[in-house]
């Protein structure tokens, strides 16, 4: 705060003389050692005035600047700059540090002689990939574009959707050092004011150097870092953004994310995708259902499994009960440890695939089956009930494709196996509910965790299964959004 | 620092585990207990048949020698006891969670002590409720060394099918300790348990199909082990034994077993020289209506509805088409199974005082309170002096799916 | 305390089942079958009608002073002296209930799963898992429970389902057991199994509106009996009176004999997992409501702390008793018969002093 104070004391206001103004710039940005930091000089046609523009060659498109600025300039008369100079954004500024912050995104300043104000001319362009497929979040049925490094690109794509004067797109300034806009959209008419100012204070209380993406924003916003439960919703799906959007929630996006952030959110956020509505009712539920037993089946499945064969063997039918008993005679570890080998080497696995170079993937699968699979059952190391247990769990564990929810379940996992492990059922059920009871207990921007299956909320209970979707007249009443019932297809 | 000294603390504590954790291989799984008296009074003899996990495992390759279950006999005074000790020589920890049945002998069923023996292993809850007891002519021991199954070699699989199959049929009773000790505790009706052997002594061929108790059928090859019949238990204490078609009448008369059907054989009403083999099948439990007297004799009527399929007619009399003889077949197997049952609930009057139909139930709403109805004393009083009638409904004559049979005579021709 | 009036009727409804229900299946039942037999399954519903209209008029007292709990309710109605008497006694009341309730379901556990840990380990996980629990506060509490209880509710019921077969109607016969003057007697003396009722009206602000805290609390009450009658009744006609006599935890009997076809014939464990959850979340309300009688009386606003000191102390009061027979059957009894005419005689007294005092009259 302190520093952006001194910062500001400095700057000073744009003089009448162009010499002293183009002085300030080239020692503000270190004109000649920093190489694409441009100045051009040129003469304007109309008032035969000089006029130097400022820019950096990296981030404007030259080809809109020669077309829309230096050309008009240069050649056609008129009144005033504003009249001339045919970009679409042109601006008035007066000081230093709003010309700074100008340049820095990548805007071209032009000064003029004996005129106490400068131009900032939008002609932006930073570099960025075009649209592709979404990768991390995959959909059969359902459209398949993705955001990209892009805000105009990405908010193009969500306006493409949502054909609404309402959709409000609003920029926040964050980062002391390096100033990056935040742009929050939200339905005007729908959104609750208490949380979308909420969000905005948040955002504004942020007081750190830079917050480059909106990964790291994700983590300056949320209450509680150390949980385990994430409390913000990320999506690479502009469709997934829009259906939120629709039911007053609050998107976050920035120009540097190939993502946008959604709040305030609750569990069965994470446990949706935008496919289970683009697929008829009951196939979407379907694919519900069988998330949810993925759910269980990938925390659960290995706890599971060690407490009932190390503290309630009577329970295991007694041909499976036998195998097991012969296939673990010769495995020289305790049960849970094996459980604990298995696990964790399938986390490595994972984890190598993840940053594994795309020509060395194959081998990954290759050595990743033949490690896990049959040399270390043969090699006696572990049993082969065991690779069953871990296969399920491990695949169970995709079929939750939420980032953040598919870490929480990873981590939870092994704190439910060291739970079963310590006094089998009891403390495996103590843990379970114990983690039930503090997901309950987390708030998201003031939303609990649970809503609306309890506490109860009018909604158009889109939590384990969805309804037909006419049947779907609600908005999400824990957002307490400003119209609670949808037009009604009867 | 701190923080780390803990965790490694706690996931230390979880590894190791402890008090009732045990890995599955530590632990042996048994499948049959046997109990048998020994000279010494108090002391009996356990007998443990122990699952082989290694047997009929794709995963471990077993030894050809290695026996698909350990058997292990201890003397002890009580199941917990004898297990105790016998984990002196058995490797593992013995587990009896598994237990299918509970084999006695019958010498052991016979002596006054076995209500005790019994009620002591289902103090502890490793002994399920669903146990079956079977009672075994020789002594337990014997009986299961000598069971030596053939197809099923893992013996839990071997009881299971045995049993259950056995069960369908009817020839054996549904013999759970839950039901010992409803019966036993209810302190009226009898008590049927599984009467088995491997001994086959005196091999009886009459012809008749299942008037055996176990160890009489004929019987070539296969496994010596028969399952039929069974020890009938008054107040805890086995007094008689009943044959397949004895246990059958009880299935058909208490509506708390459930039988399946069963194929039987009778004379041809027709030509008595042939016999005529039927399928009888219930699908409604009796409908028994008791009356009660209180200074004379109840009264118990008992109406059992009740389908026939006949299944061959060596005869070639031709029963399916021809009414007259379908009237006459089917009053000739209503009587057989009225004279029969008759003389069955007679002999259980006047011999066993009781009954193996769990008949008490129908007798309880008549009283208000335990006090009256323990005092009006079923075993001595109600029961005996009851004037049963017997009635059998046939819902159904069928004939299988064949119309008629093909006259030989024409064929031969 | 972490309310923000998010309890509703539904939440308020689960709680009180998860306080009231369980009673179907733990050894209450044997203790009844001792006195009066097979008549055991109608002491309930004596004890139901004798202790309801209490509790009905308790609620209707509360409805109409307004804006007070239980504990308040009584100062406000006796003074401040007797008020605060008779609030210490409801407070040791539930106190010795949570604790003799506590040993008793850790005895189940113990004796049933683990056999060879010993108690005080069992106890210190179970009472820390509740102590844990009940620390989220009465809102998350609520949740959990609305959440758990279907799943709860839809495991009995298999339960239920799957022992249909071993049922023998005929066996609640001679209708009376020991005979009508026993069980009438019995109902009314132990007319306390349903105490929970008025601990649970300490937390009577807790929901949004007083009137869904009415509603869920009548209604989850009447759900309650139900389906402890329904259980009694399954009690007495799979085992019959001479057994259920000498069986101290008669569902986990029936989970254990019960099977789900052939294949799978040892499931209790499973049934086990659900019953453990209810009964986690049974002691998480109740410890939960003690602090909470505890803050109330000594004007404790912030009283969640007290959660870790009373937790400590229930468990060291629950390990005193000498063995688990003489708990259940000494202890528990006794406690039952004396707040049984207590507690039925509570509301009336407040009822009548109210009445005189004319207070009910606005």
């Amino acid at each position: 705060m302190r520093r952006s104070r001194m910062l500001k004391k400095e700057s000073p206001n744009v003089s009448r003389h162009l010499n002293e103004n183009v002085r300030t710039m080239k020692e503000q940005f270190s004109y000649g050692l920093n190489k694409d930091f441009s100045m051009r000089s040129l003469t304007i046609a109309f008032n035969q005035k000089q006029g130097r523009m400022f820019y950096y060659s990296s981030t404007v498109n030259g080809e809109q600047m020669n077309l829309h600025i230096i050309k008009p300039l240069l050649e056609n008369e008129g009144k005033d700059i504003t009249d001339i100079v045919s970009v679409n954004n042109i601006q008035a500024l007066t000081d230093f540090e709003t010309i700074k912050e100008y340049i820095n995104s990548g805007k071209a300043v032009l000064f003029v002689d004996h005129d106490s104000q400068a131009y900032g001319m939008d002609i932006a362009s930073f570099e960025h990939r075009n649209i592709f497929k979404a990768e991390n979040e995959n959909v059969i049925k359902g459209p398949q574009d993705a955001f990209t490094e892009s805000l105009n690109a990405n908010i193009s794509l969500i306006r493409k959707q949502l054909h609404q004067s309402q959709l409000i797109n609003e920029g926040i300034q964050v980062g002391e050092r390096s100033k990056n806009e935040v742009n929050i959209l939200y339905n005007k008419d729908l959104v609750n004011p208490d949380i979308l100012e909420n969000v905005r204070q948040r955002i504004k209380d942020i007081n750190v150097d830079t917050v480059r993406n909106i990964e790291l924003l994700e983590q300056y916003l949320e209450e509680r870092p150390y949980s385990l439960i994430p409390t913000i919703l990320y999506t690479e799906k502009p469709d997934k953004a829009t259906s939120y959007l629709e039911d007053g929630f609050i998107i976050l996006l920035m120009d540097t994310s190939a993502a946008a952030l959604i709040v305030p959110v609750n569990f069965w956020c994470f446990f949706h995708t935008p496919e289970d509505r683009y697929l008829r009712f009951l196939y979407g539920n379907f694919s519900r259902a069988i998330r949810l037993l993925c759910f269980f089946l990938s925390s659960l499945i290995s706890a599971i499994y060690v407490a009932v064969s190390n503290f309630h063997s009577e329970m295991i039918p007694p041909d499976l009960l036998l195998a097991i008993t012969a296939s673990r005679e010769r495995v020289p570890f305790p049960l849970i440890f094996e459980v604990i080998i298995m696990e964790v080497a399938f986390e490595l696995i994972r984890e190598a695939g993840v940053r594994i170079p795309n020509p060395l993937g194959p081998t990954i699968g290759i050595v990743g089956a033949l490690i896990l699979g049959q040399a270390a059952v043969e090699a006696n190391i572990i049993s082969p009930i065991i690779v069953i247990i871990a296969a399920v769990s491990g695949l169970s564990s995709f079929a939750l494709s939420e980032i953040n929810i598919n870490f929480t379940i990873r981590i939870s996992r092994f704190i439910f196996i060291f739970a079963a492990g310590f006094f089998g059922m009891l403390s495996l059920v103590g843990a379970f509910l114990l983690f039930v009871m503090y997901t309950a207990s987390i708030k998201s921007f003031g939303v609990p965790y649970f809503s609306p299956m309890s506490p109860h909320f009018l909604s158009p209970n889109d939590t384990i299964f969805r309804k037909v979707i006419r049947r779907e007249w609600l908005r999400p009443n824990y957002l307490k959004p400003k119209d609670l019932v949808k037009k009604r297809h009867r | 620092m701190k923080g780390h000294v803990f965790f490694i603390a706690i996931a230390m504590i979880m590894l190791t585990g402890c008090f009732d954790r045990i890995e599955l291989e530590q632990q042996s799984y048994v499948i049959a207990v046997g109990i048998d008296k020994t000279e010494e009074e108090g002391q009996y003899n356990y007998t443990y048949q122990i699952a082989n996990p290694a047997v009929g495992s794709a995963a471990v390759q077993s030894g050809p020698n290695e026996p698909p279950a350990e058997i292990v006999t201890v003397k002890g005074s009580d199941i917990l006891g004898a297990t105790n000790t016998a984990n002196s020589f058995v490797s593992k920890k013995i587990t009896l969670d598994h237990t299918k049945i509970i084999v006695i002998s019958e010498e052991l069923a016979r002596s006054k002590d076995f209500l005790g023996i019994i009620q002591s292993g289902s103090r502890t809850p490793q002994i399920r409720r669903g146990v079956e007891l079977v009672v075994s002519k020789e002594s337990a021991s014997d009986f299961i060394n000598n069971n030596q199954p053939i197809m099923e070699q893992r013996p839990h699989k071997y009881y299971q099918f045995m049993l259950s199959r056995a069960k369908q049929t009817g020839i054996i009773p549904n013999a759970t300790l839950h039901r010992f000790f409803q019966i036993t505790e209810g302190d009226a009706d009898l008590f049927l348990g599984i009467y088995a052997t491997t001994m086959q002594s005196d091999q009886k061929d009459n012809g008749e199909q299942d008037q055996y108790i176990a160890g009489e059928i004929p019987q070539r090859g296969g496994s010596p082990t028969q399952f039929m019949g069974s020890a009938v238990f008054k107040e805890g204490q086995m007094i008689d034994t009943l044959t397949g078609e004895e246990t059958r009448f009880s299935h058909i008369l208490d509506k708390t077993m459930d039988m399946k059907d069963f194929l039987a054989t009778m004379p041809d009403p027709v030509k008595p020289d042939f016999r005529i083999t039927y399928d009888y099948s219930q699908k409604q439990s009796p409908q028994i209506d008791f009356t009660y007297h209180k200074n004379k004799p109840s009264t118990i009527k008992v109406e059992i509805p009740f389908q026939i399929e006949v299944i061959a007619i060596p005869s070639l009399v031709d029963y399916s088409q021809n009414r007259k003889g379908r009237q006459k077949l089917r009053k000739a197997i209503i009587q057989r199974f009225e004279e029969k049952t008759s003389a069955f609930i007679e002999q259980s009057q006047t011999q066993y005082r009781s009954d193996p139909f769990y008949w008490s139930l129908y007798a309880r709403p008549h009283f208000k309170n335990i006090k009256a109805y323990e005092k009006a004393d079923w075993h001595k009083k109600i029961y005996p002096n009851a004037e049963v009638s017997v009635t059998y409904k046939m819902d159904k004559l069928e004939f299988g799916k064949m119309i008629n049979d093909s006259k030989i005579n024409e064929v031969r021709d | 305390m972490q309310n923000q009036g998010f309890l509703q009727t539904k939440e308020i409804f689960a709680i009180v089942l998860m306080l009231v229900a369980i009673k179907a299946a733990d050894s209450t039942p044997s203790l009844f079958a001792q006195k009066a037999q097979n008549g055991f399954w109608l002491i309930p519903i004596v004890s139901f009608v004798v202790i309801f209209p209490s509790f009905l008029l308790m609620i209707y007292l509360l409805k109409r002073f307004r804006d007070k709990n239980l504990m308040e309710l009584i100062e406000s109605i006796l003074g401040k002296t007797i008020g605060k008497l008779i609030s210490i006694i409801i407070f040791l009341f539930a106190f010795s209930t949570l604790t003799l309730d506590s040993r008793n379901y850790v005895e189940q556990i113990k004796v049933l799963y683990f056999p060879e840990s010993p108690t005080i380990f069992i106890f210190f996980i179970f009472i820390g898992v509740s102590f844990f629990g009940a620390k989220k506060g009465i809102e998350v509490i609520g949740y959990t429970s609305w959440i758990a209880l279907p799943i709860i509710k839809i495991s009995f019921f298999t339960l239920i389902w799957l022992v249909l077969g071993s049922m023998v109607y005929e066996r609640i016969f001679p209708i009376f057991g020991s005979g009508l003057p026993v069980i009438l007697s019995e109902g009314v003396k132990k007319a306390a199994i349903f105490a929970e009722l008025f601990f649970l009206l300490i937390a009577y602000k807790a929901a949004k509106e007083e009137a869904m805290f009415r509603k869920g609390a009548v209604v989850a009450s009447i759900i309650a009996f139900l389906e402890i009658i329904a259980f009694y009744f399954i009690y007495i006609t799979v085992f019959d009176y001479n057994s259920v006599e000498k069986i101290a935890f008669p569902f986990h009997d029936i989970a254990q004999y019960v099977q789900f076809g052939q294949f799978f014939t040892n499931i209790e464990t499973l049934f086990m997992v659900f019953w453990l959850f209810a009964a986690y979340l049974k002691f998480i309300v109740f410890l939960y409501l003690i602090a909470w009688m505890f803050g109330t009386i000594f004007h404790i606003k912030n009283f969640e702390p007290l959660l870790l000191p009373l937790a400590y102390l229930v468990i060291i009061a629950g390990l005193l008793p000498f063995n688990s027979i003489y708990n259940e059957f000494v202890l528990r009894e006794n406690l039952l018969m004396i707040m049984s005419p207590f507690f039925i005689l509570l509301p009336f007294m407040l009822w009548f002093i109210a009445l005189w005092k004319g207070e009910l009259k606005r």
